[in-house]
C-alpha cells in the first residue's frame, strides 16, 4: 500500500487527493472574481469570471460556438488524417528500407526544425487563403512528428522478437507485418498524439492570419479581440482548452483500446 | 536427431578488434538425448546454440544436423529455439503466440488453434488462452515459450538459459516439467546454462566449456537414473558430479576474471 501516488492508506486521504485539485481551481476563479470587483478592473483588460461565464452561455445558446468549433474540428481532422496517413507511410518505408531512410533523412533533418508557421506566406501565395491552405499547413506540421516517431519506433523494435519469429518460420514479409509493425504501434501512437497537438495549434493559427477566414475558433478569437470583446476572447479560449483536453483524452482511450499490452509492460 | 559440430570457429568483429568466441569446437550431440552446455558467462555457449539453430552465421568449421549423407538443408530446419528472454509477442494472446509458427505456415485458424490448445494443455496453461504475456507470471510465460517452440514439432529443441530469471521454486517445477515433456516427445535437447545443479538434474551429458575463447574443456556423463527429481541433490552420486563440474567451472571463472583484469588494467 502507498507505494504509488494514487494509493492511500486511508479513505480520507483518497478524498483529499481527489478534491484538492478542484478546490484549487475554485479558489483561483474566486480570487480572480474578487480582485476584479474590488479593484474595479476594466472588463476590456480583464473581465470577471462571472461575466465571461454569462458570455459563454450566450455564445453556446445562439450556436456561435457550435458553428465555429465544428468547422475548426473538421479542418483539424482533415489536416490530421493527411499527416497521419503520409507520416505513417513514410516512417514505415524509412524503417523498412535503408535506402529510403538515406533518401528521406536529409529532407527531414533540414525541414523539421523550420518553424512551419513561416511557410504561411508561401502557402497563401500558392493556395490562397481557403481551406486547402489551412489543411496543408497543419498537415505539413503534423507530418514530421508522426513520420519521425514511426521511423524511430520501427528501428527500435526488439531484434530478439524478429529473430524469434524468423526461427519459427516467418519470412521477411511476415516478420515485418506480424512483428515489426505491431511492436512499433505504441511508438506510432505517441507520434500521432504529438501530431494532433500541433495540428490543433496550426489550424487555429491559420484561421487567425489576416482575413484568411470567416469561420473557425481562430477567426472567432481574432475577431473578438479586434473589437475588444475581451469576454468573448476568454470564452473562446476556455472552449479551445476544453476541446483540446477532450481530443487528447479520446486519443489516449483509443490507444489503450488498440494497444492494451503497453500498459503493463513496465 | 544427431548434431555433429566439427572444428567450429566463431570470430566476432573485424581485425584488429576481433574477438575469438568459439575456438575449434568439436562435439557429437547424441540423438534424443539431453545435453547441457555449461560454462562461465561470455564463454560462447549461447553462440554455439544459436549457430546450431541457424540463427547466427559462423566463421569456419562444419555443423551437420541429421544423418550424414542426408539431403543438405539449411541449419534451423530441424530445430527451434527457446530464448533466454523468451521473446514472446506481448500484443498476442497466449494461443496466438503458441500458434505463431503454424500461422506463418498458412495453417487455417481452426486447425492451428486446435493444435495450440493441445500444447497449451500439455504445459499446464489451460484456461489462459486469451491472456497476453504481460498478464502472466514468469513461470507461466516460460510455459508459453515452451509450447510455442514445441508446436513446431522439430526434433531438436535449443534452450538458451530459459530458466535463468525464475525464482528457485518455480525453476524446480519448470525443470521437472521440461524433463517430462522432452522425454515424452523424444527431443534432442541442447540446454545452455551456467547453473551446475541444473545441468546435472537435466542432462544426460554435460559439455563444460572454457572461458573465452570458448573451447570444450570436458564432457561429463551424467549416469543418474531417470526420472530425476530434486531429492537426488542429496545423493553421493550427485555430489560427485557437482564437485567435478564445480572444479572445472571454478578454474574457468578464475580464468575469465583474470582476462577481465588484464583488459581493465
Amino acid at each position: 500500500m502507498g507505494t504509488t501516488g494514487t494509493k492511500h492508506k486511508s479513505k480520507a486521504g483518497a478524498i483529499v487527493y481527489i478534491v484538492v485539485p478542484y478546490l484549487l481551481i475554485v479558489a483561483v476563479v474566486l480570487a480572480w472574481e474578487i480582485m476584479v470587483r474590488v479593484k474595479g478592473v476594466q472588463p476590456i483588460f480583464l473581465p470577471a469570471p462571472s461575466a465571461i461565464f454569462k458570455y459563454l452561455v450566450v455564445m453556446i445558446a445562439d450556436g456561435e460556438i457550435a458553428y465555429h468549433l465544428s468547422i475548426t474540428f473538421l479542418r483539424i481532422m482533415a489536416g490530421f488524417l493527411v499527416a497521419a496517413a503520409t507520416g505513417i507511410l513514410v516512417g514505415i518505408a524509412m524503417g523498412m528500407s535503408r535506402l529510403v531512410a538515406r533518401m528521406v533523412d536529409p529532407w527531414i533533418a533540414a525541414l523539421y526544425p523550420l518553424p512551419k508557421i513561416s511557410l504561411i506566406p508561401l502557402l497563401i501565395i500558392w493556395l490562397g487563403t481557403g481551406e486547402a491552405y489551412k489543411i496543408v499547413i497543419s498537415a505539413v506540421t503534423a507530418f514530421f512528428p508522426v513520420a519521425i516517431a514511426t521511423f524511430a519506433s520501427i528501428r527500435q523494435v526488439d531484434s530478439g522478437l524478429m529473430k524469434a519469429a524468423k526461427d519459427l518460420g516467418a519470412n521477411v514479409r511476415q516478420v515485418q507485418l506480424k512483428v515489426v509493425i505491431p511492436a512499433a504501434l505504441p511508438g506510432i501512437f505517441s507520434g500521432l498524439q504529438l501530431g494532433m497537438g500541433v495540428t490543433i495549434i496550426m489550424v487555429v493559427a491559420a484561421e487567425m492570419i489576416g482575413g484568411s477566414s470567416d469561420s473557425g475558433m481562430g477567426y472567432l478569437l481574432i475577431h473578438a479581440g479586434q473589437v475588444m470583446e475581451t469576454e468573448k476572447v476568454f470564452g473562446a479560449l476556455i472552449v479551445l482548452a476544453v476541446f483540446g483536453a477532450v481530443i487528447t483524452n479520446a486519443q489516449k482511450r483509443i490507444d489503450r483500446m488498440i494497444a492494451p499490452w503497453t500498459e503493463r509492460e513496465h | 536427431m544427431e548434431i555433429v559440430v566439427d572444428n567450429l570457429v566463431q570470430v566476432f568483429g573485424e581485425a584488429p578488434n576481433d574477438v575469438l568466441a568459439l575456438d575449434r569446437v568439436s562435439h557429437r550431440f547424441p540423438s534424443q538425448r539431453f545435453t547441457c552446455i555449461l560454462g562461465p558467462s561470455g564463454c560462447g555457449k549461447s553462440t554455439l546454440a544459436q549457430i546450431v539453430g541457424g540463427i547466427e552465421p559462423f566463421t569456419s568449421g562444419t555443423v551437420t544436423v541429421g544423418a550424414a549423407g542426408g539431403a543438405a538443408q539449411p541449419l534451423g530446419t530441424h530445430s527451434v529455439m527457446m530464448w533466454q528472454h523468451l521473446n514472446l509477442f506481448p500484443w498476442r494472446s497466449v494461443i496466438d503466440n503458441v500458434a505463431f509458427g503454424l500461422e506463418v505456415q498458412g495453417v487455417a485458424k481452426a486447425e492451428r488453434y486446435e493444435r495450440a490448445r493441445v500444447l497449451i494443455a500439455m504445459v499446464g496453461l489451460r484456461g489462459f488462452e486469451a491472456h497476453r504475456p504481460p498478464q502472466l507470471s514468469g513461470g507461466m510465460r516460460q510455459r508459453v515459450a515452451l509450447a510455442r517452440a514445441l508446436i513446431m514439432e522439430r526434433p531438436i529443441l535449443l534452450m538458451d538459459e530459459p530458466f535463468g530469471a525464475l525464482d528457485a521454486q518455480t525453476k524446480i517445477v519448470m525443470q521437472e516439467e521440461l524433463v517430462r515433456i522432452t522425454e515424452q516427445t523424444n527431443k534432442t535437447v541442447l540446454f545452455v546454462t551456467h547453473a551446475i545443479d541444473e545441468a546435472i538434474l537435466l542432462g544426460d551429458e554435460i559439455v563444460v566449456m572454457t572461458a573465452r575463447p570458448g573451447r570444450i574443456k570436458e564432457v561429463i556423463k551424467v549416469d543418474l537414473p531417470r526420472p530425476r527429481s530434486q531429492e537426488m541433490v542429496n545423493t553421493p552420486e550427485f555430489g560427485r558430479l557437482y564437485d567435478r563440474a564445480l572444479h572445472l567451472i571454478r578454474e574457468e571463472v578464475l580464468n575469465a576474471m583474470r582476462q577481465q583484469e588484464e583488459v581493465a588494467g
